[in-house]
């Protein structure tokens, strides 16, 4: 049968009107992103410290059924905003934080650039900002899952184990504390993330910058703390910064004895120069002068 | 009109890519031909809104090419010329994910992209992952997400580089059909110029930014220049230099042929009454037809 014959018609449709038209890009992200090996296995892994946080909340309830197992030491057990702080700034959710972006970041711009797909998103009734806005969600969606989701939950467990409002009337300021956290972690990630995607083609290049930069930011206030002994090294550790942050954001006692405001400076120009590159790279057509 | 530009202006930096363009162009199939870097990708790209012209204005289906630039995208297609798809995508998933991300409802889209797929002879390989796609099949797969969204206009760029003979066959069928049954004008540049004379009925070709010649393909090929095709044996050298001190264009073929383009105020006996002077034998002698090659070499000043 030839070409000609198959047919074409008109679509007689009407077009969506409105500001959503990045849901397509999230919804592709998230479903390209689960289908990859092993991120299944790495997410559910990194759900680990929201269970056990949570079991930790229940035995704190039930601290007489469990008396054999924490003998003396209630540590462990006492629930308050430190105990969210640890939650959110342990090294190891951090960790896998990242490891999550290396799944689901890395090639979120690299692979536009790479397959010249850039030019038909743009190509599209999409501003660069609704790009952006979809490329962001899908990281929001992964992150927002292992800590404002299991946050949340942590709380409002708390309140149904102990079957009182008592500690949401000491703590009023957690659940948006939870909020603010979540949120400044997602959105200093998620140009993290978009920076390195946007600067090589590879995904796999891209992989490892996400992990490497992390680690090797750490690695460096080690080596420079060993030789100084200036706990001002911590500003070149991301994971430091968070911490240091997430500590401020909590209301508890900051792990660095320098201010968090600098921890938050560092990694607001971080996210100031990541936009700065991120709108040169990202656009319809490659320009070369 | 369509399309419309007034005094387009366009400089990468110190290098004028579009200088002083201007097209007021008619509905059907319009080639965009010019030779490398003369301004066609910058064209389209300032058409589609990926580039602001420095200077000079445009419509496009009547939206303004400067600030109405998402109404023009949602109701033009583009097919650009380089490779280009989403990982991870088959051609089904591919197809309807542009259609969504012009606006099309999810459903419609996917439904749509089916029947695009189907179109353009896609069938029986539309659940395969796009990266395994042959060249031909990706320039099909970059033809279907063009009119997903069922548009008016589709800029075609290259639409058949890199293809072999029979699959340029085919997308070119697809073209003119899209162009000539589908009420959807097309926009093709290229620099096949063959394709361009089987498909369009409009030409502009553009040389260094700048219009060099645009109007109806017939009557842009009824150029000034009387062509000849003329074998001649003997010693040439004189014979071809008498000739272009007459200002004929001479170009010799492969089969040794000479094609001798005579200005309107020469006559044909001319090429008899030197071939006498300088002592050579005129074995054929063809008055012949000009092609679009010829329109594009007068245009472009290739001798």
């Amino acid at each position: 049968m030839s070409i000609k014959e198959k047919g074409y018609s008109h679509w007689n449709g009407e077009f969506k009107q409105g500001g959503l038209s990045w849901l397509p890009i999230v919804r592709w992200g998230i479903r390209l992103t689960f289908r990859k090996k092993f991120f299944k296995l790495l997410f559910f892994i990194s759900l680990i410290p929201a269970i056990v946080f949570l079991v930790g909340i229940y035995i704190s309830e039930r601290l007489d059924d469990f008396r054999f197992m924490i003998r003396e030491s209630t540590d462990f057990v006492q629930i308050n905003p430190a105990y969210f702080k640890i939650y959110f700034t342990n090294d190891f959710l951090l960790f896998m934080m990242v490891m999550i972006l290396v799944f689901c970041g890395a090639g979120l711009i690299a692979d536009d650039l790479r397959h010249n797909a850039l030019q038909l998103y743009f190509s599209r009734p999409l501003k660069k900002k609704d790009y952006f806005l979809g490329k962001v969600s899908v990281i929001t969606f992964f992150l927002f899952l292992i800590t404002l989701v299991p946050g949340i939950i942590l709380f409002l467990m708390k309140l149904i184990f102990s079957g009182s409002f008592r500690f949401f009337a000491s703590y009023p300021w957690l659940p948006v504390s939870i909020i603010i956290y979540s949120v400044f972690v997602t959105g200093f990630f998620s140009f993290y993330t978009l920076f390195l995607s946007s600067i090589s083609k590879n995904r796999r290049y891209v992989a490892i910058f996400i992990f490497g930069l992390y680690i090797f930011s750490d690695i460096l206030f080690g080596i420079f703390y060993g030789i100084f002994r200036s706990q001002y090294f911590g500003l070149l550790s991301i994971k430091s910064n968070i911490q240091q942050v997430g500590a401020a954001i909590f209301n508890q006692r900051t792990p660095y004895d320098f201010s968090w405001i600098l921890s938050l400076a560092v990694l607001l120009l971080f996210c100031l120069l990541s936009a700065v590159v991120l709108n040169k790279r990202v656009r319809g057509v490659e320009i070369i002068k | 009109m369509s399309i419309e530009v007034n005094n387009l202006n366009f400089s990468y930096g110190k290098i004028k890519a579009l200088e002083g363009v201007s097209l007021d162009l008619p509905e059907g199939a319009i080639g965009l031909l010019g030779p490398n870097g003369a301004g066609k990708s910058t064209l389209l790209r300032i058409l589609l809104g990926f580039l602001t012209p420095d200077q000079g204005e445009g419509k496009i289906l009547g939206y303004d090419i400067k600030h109405q630039q998402s109404s023009i995208r949602r109701f033009v297609g583009y097919m650009p010329e380089d490779d280009c798809f989403i990982p991870g995508m088959d051609a089904v998933s591919f197809t309807s994910y542009l259609g969504e991300l012009s606006g099309m409802p999810r459903q419609e889209a996917m439904k749509r992209a089916h029947e695009v797929l189907f179109y353009v002879g896609l069938e029986e390989s539309r659940y395969r992952l796009v990266e395994t796609y042959s060249a031909g099949m990706k320039q099909r797969l970059k033809l279907a997400q063009a009119i997903v969204h069922d548009p008016k206009l589709i800029f075609l760029d290259e639409p058949t580089s890199g293809l072999d003979p029979q699959g340029r066959k085919e997308i070119l069928e697809l073209i003119v059909d899209i162009s000539s049954k589908k009420d959807i004008q097309a926009l093709i540049s290229s620099h096949i110029l063959a394709d361009i004379e089987t498909i369009c009925s409009y030409v502009i070709i553009l040389n260094k930014g700048k219009v060099a010649s645009q109007g109806e393909m017939a009557k842009l090929k009824e150029i000034d220049y009387s062509l000849y095709e003329v074998k001649i044996i003997g010693e040439t050298q004189n014979y071809l230099d008498k000739l272009k001190r007459l200002k004929c264009k001479v170009e010799e073929t492969e089969e040794g042929l000479l094609r001798i383009y005579m200005p309107p105020d020469q006559s044909p006996q001319e090429i008899f009454r030197l071939a006498t002077e300088e002592g050579v034998q005129v074995r054929h002698f063809v008055k012949s037809q000009t092609s679009l090659e010829d329109l594009f070499a007068e245009a472009v000043g290739v001798d």
